[in-house]
Order: C-alpha cells, then sequence, then structure tokens
C-alpha cells in the first residue's frame, strides 16, 4: 500500500491515505494517479465516516504500536485520533474530497485468474521492459489475454521475454493490454499466491481485485509491435549447456569485458563452447565450457549481461540456445521443463567487429 | 656623368633605415633592446607627442666607451658579434649594427654614455651627420635621446599615425619586451606624466600582474613542459575565461619576443574543443629550443624567426598548452585559487565498485550478486596518451560523491569544494570515447530486435549522406530505404540510459547544413554532436554507482575540466573563499 504513495507530489492529498467505513470494516486507500491501491480490513464501525492521514505517518504508527485494538475516530473531517492501548495519537489530515475518485472499472466481464499464475508470469518478463522514454509502449508489458491461454511479453528492442501459460476464463473477451511493470510488480506483491483474482478492463485501466484488495492502474496505449515477427523461426542451430556452469563462465569473462557494451565473444563448437573477450587497453580472457552442440561453428557477440539476466529466470538446470547466424536473433529457453507454461527469451547479438 | 652611381652613405642608412625604423615605437623597440643587452636592470623611457617630438631611453648598463661611440654610430659598428658564425646562436636582442645609424639618419639623436660612474660622453647626429663629442659627467650607463623623428623624410612623416596611436604602439612594443625580461624595472612616462613603473620581478604572472592587474595574472594557468630539447614555459587563459577580454597573444622564442602565427595556431589547437569556436586564448608563452635550432635574422626588426623543425616545435607547444589544460587547475575556479593540484593520478586506482553508468543492481538477484567489473580502466588509454608524467602520485581514492539538484556532483577536495556538471562531464567522456573510435575503426554495436525506422527531412537525410561512414563506426548500422526512410538495424551502446532513436535524431538535425569538410574536423563534429545528445541529461537521478563511474571516466580523460562547448565541467570553490564568507578570515 504505502508503494503507491508517491515519495513527492505536487498534489499534497496524495501523500495522504484515504480511511473509510464499510459495512466490514475500514478500507484504505492510496494513489499516485497513475496506480491505485485499496485493501480493506475487518473492523467493528461504530459510526460511518471517511478522513486522510498522511500516508508515511500512520505507517510509522502502525509500526511502532503494541498488539492491541486501534480505535480511531475523527472530529469533523481533518483532526483523526488514534487510541491503542494506553497510546494516543492526533493526526490533522486533509478533507477527503480532496482525494481523487479511483478509476471506474466493471467487474461484470471479468477474467478470473489464480494469483501464483500470475506472479510466476509478471517475474519472469517484467525485467526486459524498456527504460527509454521515446518508445513508450516498450516500457510496458504486453499482456494478451485469451479464453483458454494467456501470455506476456516484454523487450526493450534488446532482447525480449515471453511466457505463456493455459488459463480456464471462458467468459471473458480475448484482450491485449499493455500494463506499466510498476503496477504489476504491486500486483505480485499484494496478493497471496493462492488468491484467485478477477481482473476486469475499463476504458484505459484494468483492476485486479481480490476479496479484500483491489489495484487499478493505467494503461500504455498501444499498439504493440509485432513480436511474433521478430521471434525466429528457423533457428536451426541447437546448443544445450548447463545453466550455472553457463553463468558462471559468462560472470567470468564479464570482469574482462567493457563496461558500456559488456560484449563477449562465443564460439559454438561441436561438443564445446568457447568464450573470449578482448577489452583494449584492459586485457582479455577465454574459456570453454562442456555443451551439447553439433552444427558447424558459429562465432557470435552478445552483451553478457543480458544472458545473465536471462538465465537468472530460466527455471530449469539445464538450458537451450538456439541460433542462425551471427547477426540474427538467438533464442534461450528451458530445456526439459514440465510445467503448463512455455518460456522463452531472445536477445539480439552484438555486431562483431575484427 | 654616369648613370648608375654608388649612393652616399647618408642616402644608404635612410634607405637601410625604413627597415628598421618604421614609427615611433620602432625606436623604442630597439633603444630598450639595446639597453637590456647591456645589462641594465633600470630602464627609463619618456615620450613626448606618443614619440614623435621626443623619445628617451635610459639605462644604467654596461655603457660605451668615449672613443668607441663614433663606431657605434657606424653602419654594421656593433659589441654583439664578431663573426659570422656567431650569427649561429645569437642570444642578444641585437647584432646587426644597425639600429643606432639607422635611427640617426632619421632624426635628431643625442647619445650619452659612460663605462663607468664620473667620465662620459655627449654625441650629436643630425640627420646622420655626426658632431664631435662632447665631454660630460654622468653615471655608468647610456640615454639614447631621439627627437623630431622622421624631420628629414617628409614622406616617413605623413605616414605617422596620431599621437594616441603610436603611443599605443610603443607601449605594445615595450610589453612585450617587458615580459621578456621580468628582472629590469622598467618606468615609463609620456608628456611628462608617470604612465607605467614596473618593478623587478622574478615570474612572468607578476610582471602580468604589474601591468594588467593582480587578478587578470592570478587567472591564468601555468605552462611547463619539457619535449626533447624543446622547453615550453608561461601562462594561458583557462577556457571559461577565452572571450571575456581583450586577446593577448605573446610569444617569445629563447627569450625574444617575436610573432609566430604557426605557434600561434598550434596554441589555439590545444583549446580545440574546449572553448566555442571563433573565439581565441590568450597566451603568454617561452618556447626555449636550441640555439642552433632557430634563425633569428630573417628580418631586420627580428620579429620573425624561422625553425629548423617547425613541426615539433609547433606539436611541443600544442601537447604543453594541452596538458595545462587537462588539470583541474584549469577548472573555472570561484574565488583564489589554492595551490595547484593534479586531478588525474598517473595510475588509476582499481575500484572495485566503480561500474561505469550500469544502473543500480538488484541485491536479491543471485546470478549478480557478485557483478562487479574491473573494467572502468576502459579509457585508461587517454590517460597515458597524453600522460602526466613527471608527478607519480598515489593512486587516489574516489571521495564520497553527492548529487545537488539532479544536476552536478559535489565532493570534497583537499583544497576546497568542487562541483561537476554531470551534463558536462558525461559529453566530455562520450567524446574522447567516440573520437577513439571514430580514428580506431568501428565500436561494438547492439543489434536491434524491432530496428527503428527514422523519416527523415530532406536536409536531415543529406547530412545523413554524408556523415553515413562515421555513424556506422560508431555503431549504427543504417539501411536506406528509399526517399529518406531509414531502417537502423544497430546502435552503439556507451551507456545503459542511452535512447539511440533520440540520439541520432537530434545528432542528424544538427548537423544539417553542415559544410565542415576534412575527415578529422568531421570526426569532432560529430563525436561531440553525438556526444553531446548521448550524455546524461540534467535532471537525471544518478546512483552513487553511476557517479563513482563517471568521476573516474571523467578522470581518465585528457581534459577533464572541459566539456565539448566550451564550458566548464568542474567548478572549485576554494576553502579560502568559503572560510572568506563565514567571515573565518
Amino acid at each position: 500500500m504505502a508503494a503507491s504513495i508517491p515519495a513527492k507530489t505536487t498534489l499534497p492529498v496524495l501523500a495522504n491515505i484515504l480511511l473509510e467505513t464499510t459495512d466490514k470494516g475500514i478500507k484504505l486507500s492510496g494513489t499516485d494517479l497513475d496506480i491505485a491501491v485499496s485493501t480493506e480490513v475487518m473492523a467493528d464501525v461504530e459510526t460511518a465516516g471517511a478522513v486522510t492521514v498522511p500516508a508515511k505517518k500512520l505507517s510509522e504508527i502502525a509500526r511502532e504500536l503494541p498488539p492491541a485494538p486501534v480505535k480511531i475516530a475523527a472530529v469533523g473531517e481533518q483532526r483523526v485520533t488514534l487510541d491503542c492501548g494506553r497510546s494516543r495519537f492526533k493526526l490533522l489530515g486533509l478533507p477527503r474530497d480532496e482525494f481523487p475518485t479511483f478509476p471506474s472499472v466493471r467487474f461484470n466481464e471479468s477474467w478470473r485468474i489464480r494469483s501464483g499464475d500470475l506472479q510466476q508470469l509478471i517475474s519472469h518478463t517484467s525485467f526486459a521492459v524498456s527504460s527509454e522514454e521515446s518508445r513508450p509502449i516498450l516500457n510496458g508489458v504486453l499482456w494478451e489475454l485469451r479464453p483458454d491461454k494467456m501470455r506476456m511479453v516484454a523487450t526493450n528492442g534488446h532482447r525480449l521475454a515471453k511466457m505463456e501459460m493455459p488459463i480456464n476464463s471462458a467468459n471473458a473477451p480475448a484482450s491485449d493490454l499493455i500494463v506499466p511493470p510498476k503496477a504489476l510488480e504491486q500486483v505480485r506483491r499484494l496478493f497471496p499466491a493462492e488468491e484467485e483474482l478477477e481482473i476486469a478492463r475499463g476504458d484505459n485501466h484494468i483492476g485486479f481485485r481480490s476479496p479484500f484488495t483491489a489495484v487499478f492502474t493505467r494503461l500504455i496505449e498501444g499498439p504493440y509491435p509485432n513480436y511474433e515477427q521478430v521471434i525466429p523461426k528457423d533457428n536451426d542451430r541447437v546448443a544445450i549447456a548447463d545453466k550455472l556452469a553457463l553463468a558462471s563462465a559468462l560472470k567470468r569473462m564479464s570482469v574482462i569485458a567493457s563496461d558500456q557494451t559488456h560484449r563477449i565473444r562465443l564460439s559454438f563448437n561441436s561438443g564445446m563452447l568457447k568464450f573470449s573477450v578482448q577489452t583494449p587497453d584492459l586485457g582479455e580472457a577465454q574459456d570453454e565450457l562442456p555443451i551439447r552442440y553439433t552444427g558447424d561453428q558459429l562465432d557470435i557477440g552478445f552483451n553478457a549481461s543480458y544472458l545473465l539476466e536471462i538465465l537468472r529466470y530460466i527455471p530449469t538446470d539445464e538450458v537451450r540456445l538456439t541460433f542462425k547466424a551471427p547477426e540474427r536473433a538467438a533464442t534461450v529457453e528451458p530445456e526439459g521443463w514440465k510445467d503448463p507454461a512455455s518460456y522463452m527469451c531472445l536477445v539480439m547479438p552484438l555486431r562483431l567487429v575484427d | 656623368m654616369p648613370v648608375i652611381l654608388i649612393l652616399p652613405s647618408s642616402v644608404a642608412d635612410q634607405i637601410a633605415a625604413g627597415e628598421v625604423v618604421e614609427r615611433p615605437s620602432s625606436v623604442v623597440k630597439e633603444l630598450v633592446e639595446n639597453a637590456m643587452d647591456a645589462g641594465a636592470t633600470v630602464i627609463e623611457i619618456s615620450l613626448e607627442d606618443g614619440g614623435r617630438r621626443l623619445i628617451r631611453v635610459s639605462d644604467d648598463g654596461t655603457g660605451i666607451n668615449s672613443e668607441e661611440v663614433p663606431r657605434a654610430l657606424a653602419r654594421h659598428g656593433t659589441s654583439k658579434i664578431t663573426k659570422a658564425s656567431d650569427l649561429v646562436g645569437v642570444s642578444t636582442f641585437g647584432f646587426r649594427g644597425e639600429a643606432l645609424p639607422a635611427i640617426a639618419s632619421v632624426s635628431q639623436f643625442e647619445i650619452q654614455s659612460a663605462a663607468a660612474d664620473g667620465e662620459g660622453t655627449s654625441t650629436r647626429v643630425l640627420g646622420g651627420q655626426i658632431s664631435p663629442a662632447e665631454r660630460i659627467a654622468r653615471r655608468r650607463g647610456t640615454t639614447v635621446t631621439v627627437s623630431q623623428l622622421f624631420y628629414n623624410m617628409p614622406a616617413r612623416l605623413k605616414f605617422l599615425r596620431s599621437a594616441r596611436s603610436e603611443w599605443r604602439s610603443a607601449v605594445e612594443s615595450l610589453t612585450a619586451l617587458a615580459l621578456t625580461k621580468p628582472g629590469v624595472r622598467i618606468h615609463l612616462s609620456h608628456d611628462g606624466k608617470n604612465a607605467l613603473t614596473l618593478p623587478p620581478v622574478s615570474s612572468i604572472r607578476s610582471r602580468l600582474g604589474a601591468i594588467w592587474g593582480g587578478r587578470y595574472a592570478e587567472d591564468l594557468l601555468d605552462v611547463d613542459d619539457v619535449a626533447g630539447p624543446i622547453h615550453t614555459s608561461g601562462l594561458v587563459q583557462r577556457p571559461a575565461d577565452v572571450g571575456t577580454s581583450t586577446r593577448r597573444g605573446f610569444l617569445s622564442i629563447n627569450g625574444r619576443a617575436v610573432r609566430d602565427a604557426g605557434i600561434g595556431r598550434a596554441v589555439e589547437a590545444a583549446y580545440r574543443s574546449t572553448i566555442v569556436a571563433g573565439v581565441r586564448p590568450s597566451f603568454f608563452i617561452n618556447v626555449t629550443v636550441p640555439a642552433d635550432a632557430v634563425d633569428v635574422n630573417v628580418h631586420p626588426s627580428k620579429a620573425e624567426v624561422r625553425f629548423r623543425d617547425r613541426w615539433n616545435v609547433e606539436r611541443a607547444v600544442e601537447t604543453a598548452v594541452r596538458r595545462s589544460l587537462g588539470t583541474l587547475d584549469s577548472a573555472a575556479s570561484l574565488g583564489f585559487r589554492g595551490s595547484s593540484f593534479i586531478f588525474r593520478p598517473d595510475t588509476i586506482p582499481p575500484n572495485p565498485d566503480s561500474e561505469i553508468l550500469r544502473p543500480p543492481i538488484d541485491h536479491d538477484s543471485p546470478l549478480f550478486a557478485g557483478g562487479t567489473s574491473a573494467a572502468e580502466i576502459d579509457g585508461a588509454e587517454y590517460a597515458t596518451a597524453v600522460s602526466t608524467a613527471d608527478v607519480s602520485a598515489p593512486a587516489q581514492p574516489i571521495p564520497p560523491l553527492f548529487q545537488l539538484r539532479h544536476t552536478y556532483i559535489a565532493f570534497e577536495h583537499e583544497d576546497g569544494l568542487v562541483l561537476i556538471d554531470q551534463h558536462s562531464a558525461h559529453e566530455r567522456v562520450l567524446y574522447e570515447q567516440f573520437m577513439h573510435t571514430l580514428e580506431s575503426g568501428a565500436a561494438p554495436a547492439q543489434r536491434l530486435l524491432l530496428p527503428l525506422t527514422l523519416h527523415l527531412g530532406p536536409a536531415e537525410g543529406e547530412a545523413f549522406d554524408s556523415n553515413r561512414e562515421y555513424l556506422e563506426r560508431l555503431g549504427f548500422e543504417v539501411e536506406g530505404f528509399g526517399g529518406h526512410t531509414l531502417i537502423v538495424n544497430t546502435v552503439p551502446m556507451p551507456h545503459p540510459r542511452f535512447d539511440a532513436e533520440r540520439c541520432l535524431r537530434e545528432t542528424l538535425d544538427s548537423l544539417t547544413g553542415d559544410r565542415v569538410a576534412g575527415a578529422a574536423a568531421k570526426h569532432e563534429r560529430l563525436a561531440a554532436t553525438v556526444a553531446c545528445k548521448a550524455a546524461i541529461k540534467a535532471g537525471e537521478e544518478l546512483s552513487q554507482a553511476e557517479m563513482r563511474s563517471l568521476f573516474a571516466a571523467l578522470r581518465d580523460t585528457t581534459l577533464p575540466a572541459h566539456d565539448v562547448h566550451g564550458r566548464s565541467t568542474i567548478v572549485h570553490l576554494t576553502w579560502d573563499e568559503v572560510e572568506r564568507r563565514f567571515g573565518r578570515r
């Protein structure tokens, strides 16, 4: 909740949390105008009402309070008292009218997805989004929802991550959404894995909700680039390597690789992968790793940090790499993954100069 | 009557005088040079009516024996050389034996001289006619009085400018001479009024201070560098100050003030990329070369010299100046400077924490846990290429850095508080990287999954065409797509925040209408433009690791204190200044 409160804002009320009474208890809401989060806690309501209080102070107070029931009362809209055991706080709030209203998302046509599935999808793809401002589309994660499956894709134009898994949500329409990764991160953190989420789309917003918690976020307007077209279909050279051994060889090479490009050279030979790196004014390094590879020799340059990053998310002990040519996209996939989901990453090589 | 006649010597002297004595300032120059050659410690100069009516130069030098005065006034009468071979490596200002007879032939001339206190002679010369010497009593030294210059040459007289302009020219000549010999007391008066008194000092900086004020002299940078037999010393302007005051160029070769366009250009070349085009730096440079490497006997007034190996001299001067611009001392300074310090140590400290502009690493990520890199020494080549050589400073650790207003990086230095402009600094770092790339071949480039498509206007298209090869070397591999649509397949990756599309667009936009000839100039222009567009901007928040790597990279550049537009990258607030403002001093 506190993470959705902006650190700096021109609108003072955004630094506050809205507390509202409901029939079940109290609902707490916070927003930075892009993302809105609310959660409900059980409480005995004596009098209905709503106030806003400074979010940071409220969370600091909550952390320090003894484990005893808390009583929140408000005189008018702006004087809030908080009693807990023998402790007593008085906070100055802001009128609730100043608090922005949440986007309206109707949950009548919603997808139902297990939170754990969504967490898996988010954590394996959203790392690949771009941070460049000139292509805002790539700053978001593409989320394709179909009645029987869903897929997330993220790319910064140099590497791409794609994960797909079956779902059963036949009553909702197919939809393509581009979601800011910050909102997905909130979704990943706030909902327990075993909960089933209801997800629905408004005009420019998407809402996620469980019985007590709801997250709303603005969507990035599309269309997303045609990524299917750039995923290689005819990569005919396949190498299978041990993930941890590959990662540690890459890390060794990174020590000598240029800090700007992290460029290393991979040379795939029958049964053996050779690594080499040369950085002017620094030095060079070589390494070798036995792999399963039977094609012709292939020399290809990569940004080692892209490969290492992808390897972090590969769920299996062995990794499968496919290539076509030194200037064509390479793919990285889990090898022998027994999971209903399918995962693929793609990385573009660096130009080798020599 | 024969048609061909030998001219009488008085006429020949007048003709020769035309080469040496052009205007009152040349008389001042010749007489003051003679005084300096005579070992004077005090020289007094009086002018009247800008020197048109009277020029008098008195010194306390060795003086001339009574019997030798007539010889001094004869053509080619000199005490400075005796045989032709002495011409090689002559160290006195004069040696031709022309000045005195030439001046005497076009003026009402009087020379009083004594080789020892007491006994002296006074000799008058009127338009070249020497009158008999009279005995006088005077102190050791010589006084030469030149009145009514060109009284017998109406043609020359007509070409004299106003008193004001002749005075200015005389002061200029005298200033140059005063700079070559800071140890001589010089006193100048005009129409009986005291105009300039220069006390004897030990350095050219103090002398400049006496002429143009202490503040002016304080703000200049020391140049001192030896390249083989060539020693370059003196003072140059800070790049930030260039263009803010009158431009002054002073050059002396082996202590002789000369004009030399080639060396002037070499000094300016050293400022390249630190100042805006069109402004010219002030400099006060003395170059010492072996006496036999330079010929000063090119012209009677000796204002020009010839070098046996001009190219080496120019290169030595350029390197010396560039080296002094490379010190932090050359950064714009607030208040008064303390002792100068060298920003860049000779050995770059291996710094395990520093990573070139890599974004902060998630510390919960297992694979990256040890993801540090020693590769920040990437720029080492630049450091060694222009090594600061002489001082082997101990490895400097990176001080704690703070970001202010998301624009400046501040750190504490033993001499004060230092601020770095993050954009300018990064621009300088990238500029040198790109220049290196352009000169050494191609840089690695990232292939794009989704090629960029750029639609250019005709002007941008033209800019692209003319720079295509160099852009490709920098990492922009581009296919034409008919008309002015470009498909960009690879892009350089100078830092993780790099926005390739925006950089390429803005670069082409600013290169439009550019008509730079020559590959080297094109390289510079392109490297500067791309560096400017690719560098992190003011207002971007940097992590500690990014600031540290920028600091390390900047330290390794050849000219860390200046960005490519001539602005300062570093501003230095001395403790003196801070303490003064707090009223502690």
